[in-house]
């Protein structure tokens, strides 16, 4: 994704600002202007001290005020600036997130969060030191530079023509370098992402690599992507260290010209020497703002390629909008033909499942068949690429999300906290009532181990829940699912990590506590599922079987083939 | 015999009050200095070329001021000739002179980063699963990528000029207190003040920027945890609590940058003020002197001169020490990382004995001060038997596990590995003895060739023919069926396996590394039990000295252990039977 074709110039953020960006500039002249009167003012002292007029109380007064106004408005200007750059930042990144927010979930996977991480962190940095260093440099030092042209050219048109040559050759040159290392500020944001990615796997990896004892092969790929991170960084420094003499030498040559031709017209009697005594000093007031340029043009190149990547976020589209339309749902579920590919094999095909509401159905299946990808098609989650899933007959998509999800509780198999307390984590729904999650606790058998905890539900969970075990992890994905109060309920092989007998009372608790809910259950157990209304076999994304378990005994030899896998255990099982 | 052994349990928060260090800034900029180790030459050039730059500015305007006042003014055009050609090789020489000094203090910063950021994380690298369970993912990128960026920035930008700075303030100085000792001191008075102000600020602009930095941490820890939850903010239909904490998030960490940035940037305008009142100073007073007869006027404008070439440097060091207050608060955040000390050392060989692969006695454990998980276990798993543990959910199955593999160390007594304390192995060790399939299977990006032979040294280099050989010897082959594109297939971050199938590669993983005791903590629980059987075909064909350590739920999995030990409540019992662990785990008293 090349974001240098469309992206808008960098200046372009700043619109909004418009009003605090015209202040700061004024600030701004106002203290630097100030302080040009000071030297005026000290030349006005000496002179009217020597003709013996010099009052020291003036002096000390109009100095004192003089020094005291450049230290308000140099104050003024510094702190605006610091607000204008901290405001824009925010905003940004707030419109950042927003906009993120609104994304499907399979944006998220494929634009990897470590990447857009970087993007709301490292990249907004760039924007915030743009807005708060570059700014009023640039617009000071276009105004100097400009205004001196103009001077220069008064003085004396043909010497300033011969000087101002070397704008053009300096333009060139900022050009042809900010060109070349604007791919490389792009290049060193991807190693940031790299960067980002390898420190938070070996965060999230860090037992496997304590138990693997593979510390150094971690830190070899730290040190792979933090030395090109180095020599990226050093690549960038080669043409900024170019860059700066070019620039430095190129205006130098200007003082040259000054010097040799203005002086061969001095020596001509072509130009006089007060005019060139003017010009040697506006020459070196034109030199500087060009030196201040070639400096923060390595902010401006940076925020530049920040912003390609922030735009780039800001410009993909939103999710395709949730429909308006709301009403209550029954449960009766129709999946038609539904098609769904991640790579070059479907992971689903051809899938056509009907559930009628209140019913309860099992989808069964060897790992890999496209079980939970098939959950999180009938969730929204994901859009298959074919076919259609409808409720009660309705598209998801016409749904709006406000009355359809809250309507339908997702139990996944790989558990999500957050860093946040238990009841929030619980009733992370806002439409969840102090009854609905007190029932939610209590069905999925959490309430006694909440009452060991200190402070109940307000005892924070640590992030990715570090702090609980696998089961009650599980049942906590359950209660805030069920805390919803759906009509309903999708579990993702939601036994795997809870014992036989919690197993057996959560599912009890559930069809007492939640009449009338729909279920469709992921599982590799038959025996809890052989009173289902439907069982579904999946395998490679094909649905093989379809029936009751009395059914599917019958006509499913695969189906058979689990069964017989399972028999030795229900010995067990079914004695209790 | 010491068994009682207790041991502290270690605070590896790094928020944490007790984890923080407060330095002077003396102290801080010494403890800096051993990043700069191998750079001191270069340092040194870089300084040089400083110097010559610097003179090379100075020297031009002196040679043209020198042009007009003897060649141009009296119309000497030969002369002019002559010194344009000197002045331009004094411009050349400034070109390289210009270069050098930016390529080589730039090239120091770029290189303090990479040692920076290296020693970081091999430190984080060096700490134990605590520390990681402490501290959030957020908040450790930030301090290795955001924290370290900030001394380069001090480093590449500021350290060279400062030194520079300093030099031409402290010759300035000097030729002010020469010309007129009285005026000199009452020029450098309000230098001295700014000394005063500086020292009583700097405290609290490197707060400031400690608070600052903070939130920076807490603001990328709370986008990261977000969007690696992003599926149930969407399925739960609350992108607005996503929203609602990064605002929070956001607006303080937008407070705290404006606080850090107004403290930071109030050194400038204090400066600017000093360098004005010296120069007020020396006119009011100079003209005081001179009406007093003690002074001329061409004394004065020298002073002028001179207060400019004091202040100047000054002006600039405002900049230079605000940037120093933030590279410390960041040094700080780094330190508190690098200070971390590992808890769980590799102990001495010890007069201790346990018995068979693995012994516990009298191991007690706790996570944190409030509660214990495991209290007084005591029993030995003998080689080459298979071992199930079961219980119900948060009966501490998993963290005995972790301590046989020695994640944690336990808070009282001792675990016995091969017959010695486990504290005397070296990590290289354990490893190699055990291998520990973790309850959430972990992938990194790459293959899912790659990710088997994580950590794999052996089959590093085999190609896919010669490394599926390899599988199907240790019978492994049927379980990559369940892999589009086989070895190959491509392993993100994202959803694209499945739990099951991560849990395969866990499997092939730790059985392909040949480990003398496998522990396998509910490593199956997502695969379906017709695959699951080809599991115990291959565990049951692992060598007969592999001692297995199995956790699970489901009962056929552990019908075939030699022994069943029930784990609940922090306490371990032998179950007789089958029977008799089914038993306990349906009708048994629970603690969960």
């Amino acid at each position: 994704m090349p974001p240098s074709a469309k992206t808008p110039s960098i200046f372009s953020i700043l619109t909004p600002y418009r009003k605090m960006i015209v202040w700061l500039i004024i600030l701004a002249t106002f203290a630097n202007g100030l302080s040009l009167f000071l030297p005026k003012l000290i030349s006005i002292v000496i002179d009217s001290y020597i003709k013996g007029v010099l009052n020291l109380n003036t002096l000390i007064l109009e100095f004192g005020s003089l020094t005291l106004g450049i230290l308000l408005f140099t104050y003024l200007y510094t702190v605006l600036e610091i607000y204008a750059s901290e405001k824009v930042g925010r905003d940004i990144r707030s419109q950042l997130v927003t906009k993120i927010s609104k994304q499907s979930y399979r944006f998220i996977a494929d634009k990897n969060p470590s990447k857009l991480l970087t993007t709301i962190t490292s990249d907004i940095d760039s924007i915030k030191m743009f807005v708060g260093q570059a700014i009023v440099s640039l617009v000071s030092s276009t105004v100097i530079i400009i205004g001196a042209v103009i001077i220069l050219l008064t003085i004396d048109w043909q010497l300033a023509l011969a000087v101002i040559t070397i704008i053009p050759v300096i333009g060139i040159t900022f050009f042809v370098i900010l060109k070349m290392v604007r791919k490389l500020f792009v290049q060193s944001r991807e190693v940031v992402d790299w960067l980002n990615k390898v420190i938070s796997e070996s965060i999230i990896g860090s037992a496997l690599i304590r138990v693997l004892h593979t510390e150094n092969l971690e830190e070899d790929k730290f040190s792979v992507a933090n030395a090109k991170a180095r020599d990226t960084g050093i690549s960038i420094l080669k043409l900024f260290s170019l860059l700066i003499p070019i620039i430095t030498f190129v205006s130098s040559i200007g003082s040259l010209i000054v010097v040799t031709l203005g002086g061969y017209y001095v020596v001509n009697g072509s130009m006089s020497l007060g005019s060139f005594a003017a010009f040697t000093n506006y020459i070196t007031i034109l030199i500087f703002p060009i030196l201040v340029i070639g400096f923060i043009s390595n902010i401006i190149a940076q925020a530049s390629a920040s912003y390609g990547r922030i735009y780039e976020v800001l410009q993909s589209p939103d999710e395709k909008d949730s429909g308006n339309f709301s009403a209550p749902l029954t449960g009766e579920i129709n999946i038609k033909n539904v098609t769904l590919s991640y790579g070059e094999k479907p992971a689903l095909k051809d899938v056509s499942i009907s559930i009628k509401a209140k019913t309860k159905t099992a989808i069964i299946g060897p790992t890999a068949a496209g079980k939970t990808q098939l959950l999180n098609v009938l969730a929204g989650l994901t859009s298959p690429q074919s076919g259609s899933v409808e409720y009660d007959g309705h598209k998801i998509s016409e749904y709006s999300h406000t009355s359809f999800y809250p309507q339908i509780g997702l139990v996944f198999q790989d558990s999500v906290l957050f860093n946040t307390t238990l009841r929030e984590n619980i009733a992370f729904s806002t439409t969840v009532t102090n009854e609905s999650l007190e029932k939610a606790i209590e069905t999925a058998e959490l309430s006694d181990f909440i009452s060991t905890l200190p402070e109940g539900l307000d005892s924070i969970v640590s992030e990715r829940g570090t702090s609980l075990s696998g089961g009650q992890k599980q049942r906590l994905m359950l209660a805030r699912a069920l805390a919803l109060n759906p009509k309903i309920l999708f579990l993702d092989d939601f036994t795997a990590r809870v014992d036989a007998q919690t197993e057996k009372k959560i599912l009890a608790n559930v069809v007492k506590n939640y009449p009338g809910l729909t279920l469709i259950s992921i599982t590799q157990k038959i025996a809890p599922i052989e009173s289902y209304d439907q069982i579904i076999l999946l395998m490679e994304g094909e649905v093989l079987a379809q029936g009751t378990h009395k059914e599917l005994l019958k006509i499913s030899p695969e189906y058979v083939q689990i069964y017989e896998s399972q028999k030795s255990t229900e010995n067990y099982e079914l004695r209790t | 015999m010491n068994l009682k052994n207790q041991q502290k349990i270690m605070n590896y928060e790094l928020n944490s009050e007790q984890n923080k260090n407060k330095v002077s800034a003396w102290k801080a900029i010494k403890s800096l200095l051993p990043i700069l180790s191998g750079e001191s030459s270069i340092l040194i050039y870089a300084s040089i070329a400083t110097i010559l730059n610097s003179a090379v500015n100075l020297i031009a305007p002196l040679i043209i001021a020198h042009v007009v006042d003897t060649y141009i003014v009296t119309k000497q055009f030969g002369g002019v000739v002559t010194f344009s050609f000197i002045l331009l090789g004094l411009y050349v020489f400034g070109l390289f002179t210009s270069y050098a000094q930016t390529r080589l203090m730039g090239g120091t910063g770029q290189r303090v980063l990479f040692n920076l950021r290296t020693k970081i994380f091999n430190k984080v690298q060096e700490l134990p699963t605590a520390f990681f369970n402490a501290n959030k993912a957020g908040d450790l990128i930030s301090r290795i990528n955001n924290d370290t960026d900030k001394l380069n920035q001090f480093f590449s930008q500021t350290l060279v000029r400062f030194v520079g700075s300093i030099v031409i303030m402290i010759g300035a100085g000097i030729f002010l207190l020469s010309i007129n000792l009285k005026l000199g001191v009452a020029t450098l008075f309000p230098a001295f003040l700014l000394l005063i102000i500086t020292r009583a600020l700097s405290p609290w602009v490197k707060r400031a920027n400690t608070v600052s930095l903070k939130s920076t941490g807490g603001l990328s820890a709370e986008i990261s945890e977000s969007l690696q939850n992003f599926k149930v903010v969407v399925a739960f239909n609350r992108r607005d609590f996503f929203r609602k904490r990064f605002e929070v998030a956001n607006d303080d960490n937008y407070k705290s940058a404006i606080k850090a940035g107004v403290a930071s940037n109030i050194f400038t305008p204090i400066f600017e003020f000093a360098a004005n009142l010296a120069q007020l100073i020396v006119l009011a007073y100079g003209v005081y002197l001179i009406t007093n007869g003690n002074f001329t006027l061409g004394l004065l404008f020298g002073f002028l001169a001179y207060v400019a070439n004091f202040y100047n440097p000054l002006r600039q060091l405002a900049n230079l020490w605000s940037n120093f207050q933030v590279a410390l608060a960041g040094w700080d955040r780094i330190s508190a990382i690098l200070n971390m000390e590992n808890g769980m050392q590799v102990l001495p060989k010890n007069n201790e004995s346990g018995a068979g692969i693995i012994e516990f006695k009298n191991v007690s454990f706790s996570y944190s001060e409030e509660k214990k998980v495991l209290s007084n276990l005591n029993f030995v798993l003998e080689k080459g038997k298979t071992y199930a543990l079961v219980g119900p959910t948060c009966g501490g199955k998993t963290t005995t596990a972790s301590l046989m593999a020695r994640l944690y160390d336990p808070t009282e007594g001792i675990v016995f590995l091969d017959g010695k304390d486990i504290r005397t192995f070296f990590a290289s060790e354990t490893t190699q003895k055990i291998g520990f399939i973790l309850q959430e299977p972990i992938l990194f990006s790459g293959t899912v060739k790659e990710n088997i032979l994580y950590g794999n040294e052996k089959y590093k280099d085999f190609s896919n023919e010669d490394f599926e050989k390899v599988l199907k010897t240790a019978g492994l082959d049927g379980l990559l069926v369940r892999f589009d594109g086989g070895l190959s297939a491509k392993v993100t971050m994202s959803d694209a396996l499945s739990l099951g199938q991560k849990q395969l590669i866990a499997f092939m993983r730790a059985v392909l590394r040949e480990p003398e005791l496998l522990i396998l903590d509910e490593a199956t629980a997502n695969i379906d039990t017709v695959t699951e059987q080809l599991l115990e075909e291959i565990l049951k064909k692992l060598p007969k000295e592999t001692t297995r350590v199995i956790i699970a739920h489901r009962l056929n999995t552990i019908e075939n252990a030699d022994e069943i030990f029930f784990v609940n409540g922090g306490g371990i019992t032998l179950a007789g039977s089958m029977e008799h662990a089914v038993e306990m785990l349906l009708h048994g008293k629970r603690e969960s």
